[in-house]
């Protein structure tokens, strides 16, 4: 059941705080930030979408909370990445490496890369408990089986000494699964994990990792660009565009009432199998270069709703409901003072 | 009524392929195995289905870029398959392709303009400067900038080249098109952009399109008939806001549930799909579908379903309609 | 419609874009720069050989035999008191005539058969690529011993044998690509277009796979310097009294105690040559790499 409108005094049920993440990465000489200042919180036993396009910052984003951004040419910056109890920021490498797998999980898009092709299934899935739990070579094993048959991996038994290449996409997508949750995280941050897949191994696998959430209580952060699974598996949606979150609410009200203009616009330009469509709206123009980012707000040349305010100041994610859960960054659709906001401009 | 412009019939691509370790064994894969359909002039029709049904090996087969093995081909009234190396390269003018990677589908080393005069120097359309006029029209058409021509493709976005896949097809001016899956390695907000030039060069040039994809809504926003495929084998065809509205085959009816719907409200119930796409070199016997379909009887296992004209518009390929039933048993949405 | 590419300044010619690309190889390697200086003194010297020279290369000069280097003679004199200098000048017109006319015509001949067998692949890949095999499995030197031995020792054989020994690599070179690239959709983009298969593969598949041969083609050419000296020394190469550096390194053995120089000069041109001729190679092979390409 999607966890609605909460409010906030429920704050002892936040599992991640993210505050002003800003994560820059150094081309050619100089730094060009892909995250911008975001800031959103996850709750137990909640699915937080990161909905977007191509270069919008979602997987740098996750990538940043576990601390696998490349420390050559990327840089992470933020007031606060907290899970639970932990400082995630200040933590060395060999304490990154205890949360990673353990509390926090990673899947990802293309489960033949992620897995390793030579070793069998089976071993890599026990390899997490080996190292996390310190659990022995027997016990691994057979809580390895436990989980691949928790995944639905029919014939667990004779399919652990078998190889990645033996798997389907389908398939491999569940071991990885497997082992994300074999030391029961607290999140598990998905990142296109069924973008490769069929649409019908889609649904099962969607299905798959809905259960597994509602069985053992984590939190899922899933990271896609099709509006069609957010609305089949999150409970609150956060809508990303150039490094920013320009929308963030719970998922009912953001189909129901999508209010910044991109993601009004992105609504519309999704054909549907369900009704017939006269057309599509097509945004004009292309997201801005990661190093060429306008002043102002970043979506303004597309929008068609801009004002002149719009070209001079970034917007910040302002409540737009009584229940403070509903949060867009747009001079023109949000709730602002905009006098005030006027002066500081011009001023 | 719009003429057929494109019929093919009981098409067949086998590939042997010799795999194993240490001793390797050819195994037949039967990519596409008996596929007909037709295709009405200025009408789109949608090839859907998912990975390993066949429909990109269909497509090129159409075009005869990969030779099927059985079968007829018959554009605008002139046998595609039996057509000698001359009737090939007039038949080229008429039929073409988009592909669906937008990285791949363009040379690296020729500048854009080069690559669509090409073309017409190569088929005897037009020389030099009138070639040249031709491409800026053309660039023009599909949405680009005339500085273009002197761009190479890797100055360009995806869907940038795209358009660019696109002029190219249009160089010669055919009546159809195959797409084999144009939008779907494109952001959402691209697509649409894509769909809709798509729309209007058909509008404009009368075109017909063999709309090969995975993503029903998609096919249904650009398409008007359709057909489903699986393993190789076509289930059903269908006019467009029908087959969707009331499927027959019990696979298209998992296809359209399972597609994740853009609504809350409808998503949430995630449908029961049984087991995997199984591989297309050992597909199950009788009806390919039977081992994941909820209806399989026995007959199912053991004996390939006929073809069934339901109506003059539809047909499918099941057991279910096989016994005189007027309909059937499963669910409506 | 809008300029989609605003942002991105305007289309360079070709000229341009070889300068550029040029200045990108130069610039990431010092030492390919210094290659590519030390090779092109060695070409102007063997171009301007005559003009350089002290002497006539030919006249002999009993009086002066086996002099070390003097202000007369400046890397000294030979057996017969030719001088070693104007030889050794000489003696690099015929290197690098041979080895780059052999390179050249085995680069032609081997990058039209690799594409042709990674193009067409199945049988006629399987035919040419066994006949190539077979070719690259003579040890270089044997083969062109055997072509020297039945056609006889001139420059125009010279070129024919080491060009055999090359063409084998460059075979491989081309065909490698050319399996990629045939498998891409712009290939089949060209079919669909009703381009004939000699249409593709010189005007699309040729252009990709070019850069490939063309770095290969300069570390073979120090090898072809290489063999052609090898069999100059053996004595299989361009029959005296024209000299060529292996040849003049055979004749100073004879006299190896009395004066070193007949040897060293000539055998130190060698290294130049190939030590500069696989600096730029390498640098060549590093600009070319994927990473810096734009595709």
């Amino acid at each position: 059941m999607p966890n609605s409108t909460q409010s906030r005094e429920s704050d002892t049920d936040i599992i991640l705080d993210v505050r002003k993440l800003r994560t820059s990465f150094r081309i050619t000489g100089e730094w060009h930030a892909a995250v911008r200042d975001i800031s959103f919180t996850l709750r137990r036993n909640e699915t937080l979408a990161l909905v977007g396009e191509s270069g919008c910052g979602k997987s740098v984003t996750a990538l940043s909370v576990l601390g696998l951004v490349p420390l050559q040419n990327g840089r992470v910056e933020a007031e606060r990445i907290q899970l639970g109890e932990h400082n995630l920021q200040g933590l060395s490498e060999e304490e990154m490496r205890e949360i990673r797998g353990n509390r926090i999980s990673m899947i990802f898009q293309e489960p033949m890369t992620a897995l390793n092709p030579v070793l069998p299934i089976g071993h890599q899935v026990a390899e997490t408990l080996l190292y996390h739990r310190k659990m022995n070579k027997e016990e691994a094993n057979k809580t390895a089986l436990e989980l691949l048959d928790k995944v639905k991996i029919p014939s667990t038994s004779s399919r652990f000494k078998e190889y990645p290449h033996q798997f389907s996409g389908g398939m491999r997508q569940r071991v990885m699964i497997a082992m994300a949750i074999a030391c029961k995280p607290d999140i598990i941050l998905a990142d296109e994990p069924t973008t490769a897949l069929d649409v019908t191994t889609q649904s099962q696998i969607l299905a798959l990792l809905n259960e597994l959430k509602q069985d053992s209580g984590m939190s899922l952060i899933f990271i896609t660009h099709n509006l069609g699974v957010v609305a089949s598996i999150a409970d609150r949606v956060a809508v990303m565009y150039a490094g920013k979150i320009v929308e963030i609410t719970d998922v009912n009200s953001l189909f129901a009432q999508p209010t910044h203009p991109y993601t009004e616009a992105l609504m519309l330009s999704i054909p549907r199998s369900d009704r017939d469509i006269k057309t599509l709206h097509s945004i004009s123009g292309q997201v801005p270069p990661i190093g060429r980012m306008p002043d102002g707000c970043s979506f303004a040349a597309r929008c068609g709703l801009e004002q002149p305010i719009c070209r001079k100041l970034d917007p910040t994610l302002q409540p737009i409901d009584v229940g403070l859960t509903h949060e867009v960054a747009c001079w023109v659709r949000g709730d602002y003072n905009l006098t005030t906001i006027e002066e500081r401009a011009n001023g | 009524m719009a003429d057929t412009l494109l019929r093919i019939e009981n098409i067949k691509k086998f590939f042997h392929v010799k795999r194993g370790f240490p001793v390797p064994e050819t195994v037949t894969v039967r990519a596409v195995d008996g596929v007909s359909f037709e295709v009405k002039r200025g009408r789109a029709f949608g090839v859907v289905g998912e990975s390993g049904c066949g429909k990109s090996t269909l497509g090129r087969s159409l075009l005869r870029l990969i030779e099927p093995d059985s079968g007829s081909v018959t554009f605008d009234g002139q046998d595609v398959l039996g057509a000698n190396p001359s009737k090939i390269r007039a038949l080229r003018q008429r039929m073409q392709i988009i592909f669906q990677d937008p990285y791949s589908s363009l040379n690296p080393r020729k500048r854009i303009g080069a690559a669509l005069a090409e073309p017409l120097l190569v088929q005897g359309l037009a020389y030099k400067r009138k070639a040249h006029e031709r491409v800026l029209k053309l660039l023009d058409e599909v949405g680009l900038h005339s500085d273009a021509a002197d761009r190479f493709p890797h100055e360009f976005s995806g869907g940038q080249r795209q358009r660019i896949g696109i002029a190219r097809a249009l160089t010669v001016g055919p009546e159809l098109i195959v797409a084999d899956e144009p939008v779907s390695a494109l952001d959402v907000s691209i697509q649409a952009q894509i769909l809709l030039l798509l729309r209007e060069l058909q509008k404009s040039h009368n075109l017909s399109f063999v709309f090969i994809s995975h993503d029903l809504g998609v096919v249904r926003f650009f398409c008007q008939d359709m057909a489903v495929m699986y393993l190789g084998r076509i289930v059903e065809t269908g006019p467009i806001p029908r087959i969707f509205e009331d499927p027959l085959h019990p696979y298209t009816h998992i296809l359209r549930d399972a597609s994740p719907m853009p609504d809350p409200n409808q998503s949430k119930k995630f449908i029961h799909v049984d087991g995997e796409v199984p591989s297309a070199v050992n597909p199950p016997n009788g009806c390919h579908f039977h081992p994941r379909c909820p209806y399989a009887a026995d007959i199912c296992k053991k004996v390939s379903p006929d073809w069934h004209q339901v109506d003059t518009e539809r047909g499918v390929a099941c057991h279910l309609f096989d016994t005189g039933n007027t309909g059937h048993d499963y669910p409506k949405r | 419609m809008t300029s989609n590419t605003e942002n991105i300044p305007m289309p360079k010619s070709n000229r341009a874009l070889f300068l550029e690309q040029m200045k990108r190889t130069f610039r990431s390697n010092k030492l390919t720069g210094v290659g590519a200086a030390i090779f092109l003194l060695v070409v102007l010297a063997a171009i301007f050989a005559p003009l350089l020279s002290t002497h006539d290369h030919i006249d002999q000069n009993i009086l002066n035999r086996l002099e070390g280097p003097s202000d007369q003679f400046l890397m000294g004199t030979d057996a017969y008191g030719r001088d070693i200098y104007s030889r050794l000048l000489h003696g690099a017109r015929i290197s690098l005539i041979i080895g780059g006319v052999a390179i050249i015509s085995a680069m032609i001949i081997g990058t039209a058969i690799g594409i042709i067998a990674g193009y067409y692949g199945g049988r006629t890949d399987d035919v040419i690529m066994q006949f190539n095999d077979i070719l690259l499995s003579f040890p270089t030197l044997i083969l062109g011993l055997i072509v020297v031995a039945m056609l006889g020792p001139s420059m125009q054989n010279m070129i024919i044998a080491i060009s055999l020994t090359s063409i084998p690599g460059f075979t491989r070179i081309a065909r490698a690509p050319t399996i990629v690239i045939r498998e891409r959709d712009f290939i089949e983009a060209c079919r669909a277009l009703g381009y004939r298969d000699w249409r593709i593969m010189v005007y699309h598949i040729l252009p990709n796979v070019l850069s490939d041969v063309m770095v290969m083609a300069s570390l073979w050419l120090a090898t072809a310097i290489r063999t052609e000296a090898s069999l100059s020394f053996i004595g299989l190469g361009v029959k005296p009294p024209e000299a060529t550096w292996g040849g003049m390194i055979r004749e100073g053995f004879e006299n190896i105690l009395d004066n070193p120089w007949l040897s060293i000069f000539p055998g130190l041109a060698i290294l130049l040559v190939v030590f500069s001729l696989n600096l730029l190679g390498d640098g060549l092979r590093d600009a070319i790499d994927p990473k810096t390409r734009e595709d």
